[in-house]
């Protein structure tokens, strides 16, 4: 797609590369509302992308398109080479293979942590207990909460809850992370060790999708940084060319305010 | 004086009496107590004078007497003693509760999943359906269902069910009836035997499933060996004659047992349980730096149980000893029954049947002992209370599953489950905590408002005890016995809501 392209030259190393996520066109409305207009983007293998924007630009609802929470109606979105359709099959191939982390958590309030992350490899991997035990452990281990495995998430702190989300998404060893602000609901010293565990994330080769409002962590891990406003894509490029050399008004305007 | 006292000069002052926070609640507390206590004492000797004054027979010996009355169903429907009378009115009335409260719960939940379905006509059924019939009172709909079954023709001799296995006329449905035989006893012990089977087999089906992921079918496989050992069991019970024996030397046993001993063993009981609550409640308030300061609030309670301890006690030994060699008896008996249940020649079939028949003892023909009969009075009450507490079960359902954030059935989709898994791992889990609660209140409702079967003439505890009232001219004690076994059934109820309450609560911080 030559939007992306003309404004973001992309390295050879990265158009070399398997897409993991093609978006073309992609359209929604809510009644009149036209929440995506014409939103085109191909995401690389092993790329980080972070999705920059005012609320209510869409940014949220097309990170929710790409698993099809919400459903897109014109235009075509297609993971890792499985199209979006009305197929529940290739939904929930797709669901099973794209992790997702949420604002607010979303944690099985009924479940222990170990139930929460070893869920889905069981039901829907059809995996040993043990094994899934075990996997479970050892990410628990890697986002840095070993500890917490047998209590309820209403035991941990929202820090502690939102890494337990991680652990559960990268249960189904996922080929793509989307985070939808996976740091807004947190207190300002948490934020830091949930990060932490996405930069480790990202320095591990996962292919990641990443909606956030920290510049910080955009200007750092992001290998592209796509701005949206009103339901469009305004402008793509390298977290050095948005954050030094923005060619867009709307952009310029968009970092005056916050930054 | 003129320097002005401010309340860090008087901290070690004593406070006045009456803003001294401890002495307050003490004396707030044994005040309310006693005041309860006078009111109810008050209260009783007050009615009593007055009954007496007004020659209100208050005796229950009703009771022990020929009620005069035939009970038109049940399990015995010619009783020789009121009690047996009222006995009979008390089973209609838990067999009509216990079928409604099942009924109910299952229409209940169809009518609430109808009205969350995204299908158009299953979703304004359902609407339709709760809007009908919970505007209208229960009491007009039960006329309807009875007017309505009065309708189907009527039973005689030469059509009736005496060849066939089901009927249905204007006098109700009559199915065959099925009861226990010579050899359920025996054939109980071989099912005793088959449970523990089961739940082996089943705890292995699960440990299996958890070990390899296969699907193992744990609770099938848990039935199947049930209904194997149901028919073996069939053909080997009368192995188990000897089962009676032993069932004898513990009567013998409990018959040998001195009244003194039982005396000693309830009060220990009594002090052991007092001492074990107050040990586990100090253990609540343990913190981990050590004993917690108890407030007033955790006196009291403990207080009350040694309290409640001695009364038992107290009552034991001294205001009703024959309390402890009633228990001996009536155990011995139970034990000396069960024995009996084995004794020689019992090694027929576990259970028997019969068919329907009609009989025709007066003018009118009607269905006779053998089948099972449900009358147009039950059916009406049945159709009545189930359908009405189903109604509003239906809204408790949808309720409580749209209070289950949105955010549950996305995360729960995200990682890839199916919609049915959803529904079962994540979404039903949670809204059954939020449903049980309004849902036991409904069972209560149901229960009580079976009693509305004396507008149908249905035997229930009401209508039988109405009878009664009015036959011996002593409604007061029908009304306590009425008062007393409703109370006993919902407690029942709120126990067993309660109890499922508790263990399905979610654990916060």
């Amino acid at each position: 797609m030559s939007f992306s392209d003309a404004h973001s030259p992309i390295s050879d190393d990265l158009a070399s590369r398997r897409d993991m996520i093609v978006c073309d066109n992609v359209n929604k409305w809510y009644g009149d509302f036209q929440a995506l207009k014409d939103v085109s983007a191909t995401i690389k293998e092993q790329e980080v992308v972070v999705v920059l924007g005012p609320s209510g630009s869409g940014k949220s609802t097309w990170i929710r398109c790409i698993n099809r929470l919400e459903v897109h109606q014109k235009g075509m979105i297609a993971v890792d080479g499985v199209e979006l359709s009305n197929d529940l099959r290739n939904i929930e191939k797709i669901r099973s293979e794209v992790g997702m982390v949420f604002q607010q958590f979303n944690l099985f309030p009924h479940l222990t942590v170990i139930d929460n992350i070893t869920l889905a490899p069981r039901w829907v991997r059809k995996l040993p207990k043990s094994d899934a035990d075990a996997r479970a452990r050892a990410l628990l281990d890697r986002v840095g909460i070993p500890e917490q495995a047998d209590k309820y998430p209403g035991q941990l702190s929202g820090g502690q809850q939102q890494r337990v989300a991680i652990a559960r998404a990268l249960a189904m060893e996922p080929n793509v992370m989307l985070f939808d602000e996976p740091t807004s609901a947190l207190d300002p010293e948490m934020i830091k060790e949930v990060l932490d565990v996405m930069k480790g994330l990202a320095e591990s080769g996962m292919t990641m999708m990443v909606v956030t409002h920290e510049m910080g962590f955009a200007r750092e891990v992001a290998d592209r940084i796509i701005f949206m406003e009103e339901g469009e894509i305004v402008e793509v490029g390298t977290p050095e060319h948005f954050f030094t050399d923005p060619t867009e008004d709307r952009t310029k305007l968009f970092l005056s305010q916050i930054l | 004086m003129t320097n002005p006292t401010t309340l860090a000069d008087r901290a070690h002052e004593k406070p006045p009496f009456y803003r001294d926070a401890t002495i307050v609640k003490w004396i707030i507390q044994v005040a309310v107590l006693a005041l309860v206590l006078f009111s109810l004492f008050f209260l009783a000797s007050e009615a009593g004078d007055n009954l007496r004054a007004s020659n209100v027979p208050t005796d229950f010996n009703f009771l022990d007497v020929d009620p005069g009355i035939k009970v038109s169903e049940g399990i015995d429907t010619d009783p020789d003693t009121g009690g047996r009378a009222l006995w009979v009115g008390m089973v209609n009335t838990i067999r009509m509760s216990i079928a409604g409260i099942a009924a109910a719960t299952v229409l209940g939940v169809i009518i609430g999943l109808a009205r969350l379905s995204s299908n158009w006509t299953v979703n304004k059924v359902g609407s339709i359906y709760i809007e009908t019939i919970r505007n209208v009172p229960l009491l007009v709909q039960i006329y309807i269902w009875a007017a309505v079954l009065a309708s189907l023709s009527s039973v005689n001799l030469d059509q009736g069910p005496i060849h066939g296995w089901v009927h249905l006329s204007n006098k109700g449905l009559s199915l065959p009836r099925v009861f226990i035989s010579d050899g359920f006893y025996q054939w109980l012990v071989v099912m005793i035997f088959g449970a523990l089977v089961a739940r082996w087999v089943h705890k292995r089906q699960t440990a299996i499933h958890d070990a390899t992921g296969h699907d193992t079918y744990p609770i099938g496989s848990g039935g199947g060996v049930l209904v194997v050992f149901a028919a073996i069991g069939w053909f080997v019970h009368p192995v188990f004659g000897f089962v009676g024996g032993w069932l004898d030397q513990v009567a013998e046993l409990i018959d040998g047992t001195p009244e003194f001993g039982l005396q000693l063993v309830l009060s220990a009981l009594f002090v052991g349980a007092a001492v074990l609550w107050i040990r586990s409640f100090l253990n609540q308030r343990r913190t981990p730096a050590g004993p917690a300061q108890l407030s007033d609030d955790d006196w009291f309670r403990m207080i009350f149980a040694g309290i409640g301890a001695g009364i038992g006690v107290f009552v034991v030994l001294i205001m009703w000893p024959g309390l402890s060699s009633w228990m001996i008896n009536s155990s011995r008996d139970l034990f000396e029954v069960l024995g009996a249940k084995f004794g020689d020649g019992r090694d027929g079939a576990p259970f028997d049947a019969m068919r329907p028949n009609v009989v025709k003892p007066g003018n009118f023909a009607n269905y006779g002992p053998n089948g099972l009969n449900l009358t147009i009075g039950f059916a009406a009450v049945f159709f009545g209370v189930v359908l009405y507490t189903a109604a509003f079960i239906g809204e408790i359902v949808r309720g409580g599953i749209l209070a289950i954030p949105k955010g549950q059935t996305e995360a729960a989709a995200a990682v890839g489950l199916r919609r049915s898994t959803q529904l079962r791992m994540v979404i039903l889990p949670q809204a059954i905590r939020i449903i049980l609660p309004p849902v036991g209140n409904q069972y209560l409702n149901l229960a009580k408002n079976t009693s509305l079967a004396i507008a149908v003439g249905y035997s229930d505890l009401v209508q039988v005890g109405q009878t009664i009232g009015n036959q011996t001219g002593k409604p007061l004690p029908v009304f306590a016995i009425w008062m007393l076994f409703y109370l006993a059934v919902s407690l029942t109820i709120s126990v067993v809501v309660n109890f499922f309450n508790v263990r399905l609560k979610i654990v916060e911080r």
